[in-house]
Formats: C-alpha cells, structure tokens, sequence
C-alpha cells in the first residue's frame, strides 16, 4: 500500500475498499498536484525576486546606494567566484571583485534587460580579470610554475587531490600562456563553459571561441611537450 | 596518464572549490562615492580655465594700451606733429 502525505486527509465512503490501481493513480494525481503547486510557488517567489530585483537596478540608477548595496550582497558571492579563477592573491582577488561592482555601476544605464543580470555581471567580470592578465602580462608579471611539478602527478589520482589544489595547480600551469589562450581555456575547462556562453562572456562570436580553444589547445600540447623534453635532458 | 586527460580531470576537480567569501558592498559604495565627488569637482575646471583665460587676455590688453600710449607720446610723435603742423 502507497502512503498519503500526511498533511492530506483523503475522504472515502468507510469502509469502501478502492483497488490497488485506483489507489495508486489516487497517489499520483495527489503528489502531481502537490509538484505543480510547489513549482507555481517557487516560480511566484522566483518572480517576485526578479521584480524586486529590476527595482534595486531602477532605483540604483537613480544614485540610491542601498538599492546597490542590495544588488551588490546578492551577487558578489557569483562575482567572486568567477574572479577566483583570474587571481587567487585574496587582497587582487577582493579589488577585482570590487572594480566589478564599480564598472557595473557606471554602466547600468547600458542593461537593457535581456538577459539576467548575473549573466550581465559575469561578462563584465570576465573582462575585469581578463584586463588584469593583460596587465600583469604587459608588466612581464608571471606566477612561478616547474613542469617538473606536472609530472609528478600522474602518480596520484585525480580524485585524491584536493579541488583548491588542483585550481592552484592548472591557474600556475595556464599563467605560462598569453592572457587570450588562458582565458578560453579557464571558461572552457575550469569553469565548465559551453561554446555559447564563452562567446557570451567574452563578446567573441561562437567560431572565434572554437578556433581559439585549438589554438590554446595546442599551445598547452607545446608546454607538456616541452615538460617532457626537460624531464629527459 | 595523458596530459590532456590529466588536464580535464583537474579542470573537473577544480569546479568543485569554493572561492573565498568576501564582502565589498561598503567599500564600493564608498569608492563610487570619492568618484562621484571628483567627476564634480572637475566639472568646475572648465569655469577656472575660462577665468584664468579671461584675466590673461585682460591683462595682454592693459599692457599693450600702455605700451601704445607711451609711443604716441614719445619724441618721434612730437617731431612728427611738428611737420604736420608746418606742412599745413
């Protein structure tokens, strides 16, 4: 016999026995009727956050600071994220986070809403870390990395390392490339990007993003190559 | 393992980690505020040049009025009203 959720009171002549499948549909309907009234829920609060949300972005555009300072506790923890990838020095990775949310605000004017704001954030985040390669580059500013610590991984699984030092490995490994085969490695790989969203995050077009993965693709093949090389001599 | 399998397996690996919280809103409010002051102050720089222009030219002016006054009230003047006064 299925169980009622126990909040539902079913009411059935007593003693009146239904059959097992009349039950069972009974059951279905009851729990699909319940789903749909969860998902209406959850899709009356999601709408109420985007409707309050488009206010903070109406009333920021008019210079109130804590319409802004609403959008920025909303956000700041998917910014952050994204910036993570690009400088994991915590005070660079903090001023990324915060030129964001500056950068943001000076061109508010500009979203025009179609697209989810976090979506908007994240392209400007992305511009924002890609600039700071592009700086730290132009300075001849790159973080130390030994191939031989690449070879030496293959003796341990994947799964046995940990998440953050794996990031702090493949984010040493990537700086030896120019800021633009990074950069599309870092969303295709680490971030888990498909095509469209590199293209969406970058303002690249879907073709451009694919012919820059080979050839950041090949440029890594040149550095493990090179690894070996070094690793025979 | 290959490099390139390597290097996916991590990548994997690395979605997983958490980024560090942080709390910007104060200081970014804060920074839009010290930007919001210079953007007036500078608007006011216009206004200062246009002044400091004006009392320039005021001053080039003043000098060169003496300057011609001093002329026209020099020898050669007086020498050349003489002829004019005997050509008459």
């Amino acid at each position: 016999m299925l169980s009622y959720p126990s909040h539902m009171v079913l009411s059935i002549h007593p003693g009146r026995i239904i059959s097992l499948r009349a039950e069972q549909l009974l059951v279905e309907l009851i729990y699909s009727l319940m789903d749909s009234k969860i998902v209406a829920e959850d899709r009356q609060q999601t709408n109420a956050s985007l409707a309050a949300e488009l206010e903070d972005i109406r009333l920021s555009r008019q210079g109130d600071s804590d319409a802004y300072t609403r959008l920025i506790k909303q956000h700041q923890s998917h910014v952050s994220r994204i910036l993570w990838r690009f400088s994991r020095d915590r005070l660079v990775h903090e001023e990324l986070v915060q030129d964001v949310f500056v950068e943001a605000y000076m061109s508010l004017h500009s979203y025009r809403q179609k697209a989810p704001f976090a979506h908007w954030l994240s392209r400007i985040a992305t511009r924002v870390g890609y600039r700071y390669w592009k700086q730290m580059a132009r300075r001849h500013e790159t973080e130390s990395f030994s191939l031989a610590e690449w070879d030496q991984l293959p003796d341990k699984s994947p799964d046995e390392i940990d998440p953050g030092q794996a990031a702090d490995i493949l984010h040493r490994l990537l700086a030896q490339l120019n800021p633009r085969d990074r950069l599309v490695l870092t969303l295709r790989y680490l971030e888990g990007c498909d095509v469209a969203e590199t293209a969406r995050r970058t303002g690249w077009t879907k073709s451009m993003v694919k012919v820059q993965t080979l050839r950041a693709r090949k440029r890594l093949q040149k550095l493990f190559a090179q690894a070996g090389k070094e690793q025979r001599r | 393992m290959k490099n390139e399998n390597l290097f996916e397996a991590l990548a994997a690996r690395t979605r997983s980690e958490s980024a560090p919280a942080v709390d910007v809103a104060s200081r970014v409010i804060a920074r839009l505020s010290a930007e919001q002051n210079r953007i007036e102050r500078m608007a006011e720089k216009p206004l200062l040049w246009l002044a400091a222009a004006s009392s320039a030219f005021a001053a080039s002016a003043v000098v060169i009025a003496i300057m011609v006054y001093n002329a026209s009230t020099g020898p050669l003047y007086e020498i050349s009203q003489a002829i004019a006064w005997v050509a008459q």
